[in-house]
């Protein structure tokens, strides 16, 4: 009996770990619709390229303080080869801020360089455990997770400590270990879909 | 009559009363936090919130029915994560504050969230509520939007565990 209740604990510990995925984890991959044209685009993350996936949305204030830093970071970062995906994965049956036509209307009016994607369902951001938006994790061309977590450590520029994702970015662009793997991604609680439905 | 003018000067003395939450402490270290519960609280539950958080925002009636409940013996004491925003303004907090009716002490932090994310090991996700005992020692802690009555139950669990 003893033995069962270590197992169990095992169990759960193992999963309670693998609830968002860490640095050296393999990224799963996905084809989502993009809500600024309505195509599919697929993520294959042994594609031999940086990518970027970050969680975020349209109605959360913090991931919204976030969206300039991001777009900076991608036109900076895109010269460079890094691909970038931005995947929104809250319940629109909940908040209808979040449609396809709210995603897109965001995405045209702020000029997103990269697909802003409807994840139905919040598969993907459950398979790479997500928690909140804004949450970024960078993949490295055999499709292994090499950083997870914040953007910055604070939404506003004169207060930021580490620039998480950035420095992971030089690392890796510079063929360089990345120094900080792992941050605390704060952030508005994903409005999740219930499992097993569409959230449409 | 001498009724009415009791009730007359009671009113008058509300009225004079200070905002609930207009002295707002402002805090930039995480350590300066715990000393916001009152020294006689044997259970002092923290809880983390911002206004730009839905679940924390629904969840603040929740709160105040929480600390309804409870004497002394029980403190709650939040901790506003406003601040986080570019352009927050701590006046804003204090209406919020106010419109919900909130008597429990609330600090404002300024401080960098990684930061406070270390202090107290949770992963940046709020509402959060964090339950100590008056020797700061960790009872418990949920993540997520509270439900009253489960939390107002498991309070009194800890208490009568306590004794």
């Amino acid at each position: 009996m003893k033995k069962l209740g270590m197992v169990v604990l095992l169990l759960l510990a193992t999963l309670a770990i693998a609830d968002e995925l860490g640095s050296g984890a393999k990224a799963p991959g996905f084809s989502l619709v993009n809500a600024t044209d309505g195509e599919t685009v697929t993520m294959k993350p042994d594609d031999g390229k940086l990518k970027v996936v970050v969680f975020t949305c349209n109605q959360c204030p913090y991931a919204k303080a976030f969206e300039p830093r991001l777009m900076e970071i991608a036109n900076r970062y895109g010269h460079k080869g890094v691909h970038f995906y931005a995947v929104n994965p809250n319940d629109e049956s909940q908040f209808a801020e979040e449609s396809l036509a709210n995603m897109k209307a965001r995405a045209t009016e702020q000029d997103y360089p990269f697909p802003y994607l409807k994840d139905a369902g919040s598969k993907v951001a459950r398979a790479y455990g997500a928690r909140v938006t804004p949450h970024v994790f960078l993949v490295d061309g055999d499709g292994t997770i090499r950083y997870r977590g914040y953007v910055d450590d604070s939404a506003k520029p004169a207060e930021r400590k580490t620039t998480g994702l950035t420095n992971a970015l030089n690392a890796l662009t510079e063929g360089r270990e990345v120094a900080l793997t792992e941050t605390r991604a704060f952030g508005c609680a994903i409005k999740w879909v219930p499992s097993g439905t569409t959230g449409s | 009559m001498r009724k009415c003018a009791r009730f007359a000067a009671l009113s008058l003395s509300l009225a004079a009363l200070p905002l609930l939450a207009a002295d707002l402490r402002t805090v930039k270290e995480p350590a300066q936090i715990a000393s916001v519960f009152p020294p006689e609280a044997r259970v002092r539950v923290l809880n983390l919130w911002a206004m730009w958080c839905l679940p924390c925002v629904v969840e603040m009636p929740d709160l105040r029915a929480i600390d309804d409940a409870f004497g002394p013996e029980v403190a709650i004491a939040g901790v506003s994560l406003d601040d986080m925003l570019p352009n927050a303004k701590r006046e804003k907090t204090i209406e919020f504050l106010d419109r919900q009716k909130i008597a429990f002490p609330n600090v404002y932090f300024t401080g960098n969230p990684d930061d406070l994310g270390e202090h107290l090991k949770f992963d940046g996700e709020i509402p959060i509520t964090i339950v100590y005992d008056r020797d700061g020692k960790e009872l418990w802690r949920h993540t997520g939007r509270l439900k009253r009555d489960e939390t107002i139950a498991r309070l009194r669990e800890t208490l009568r565990r306590m004794k």
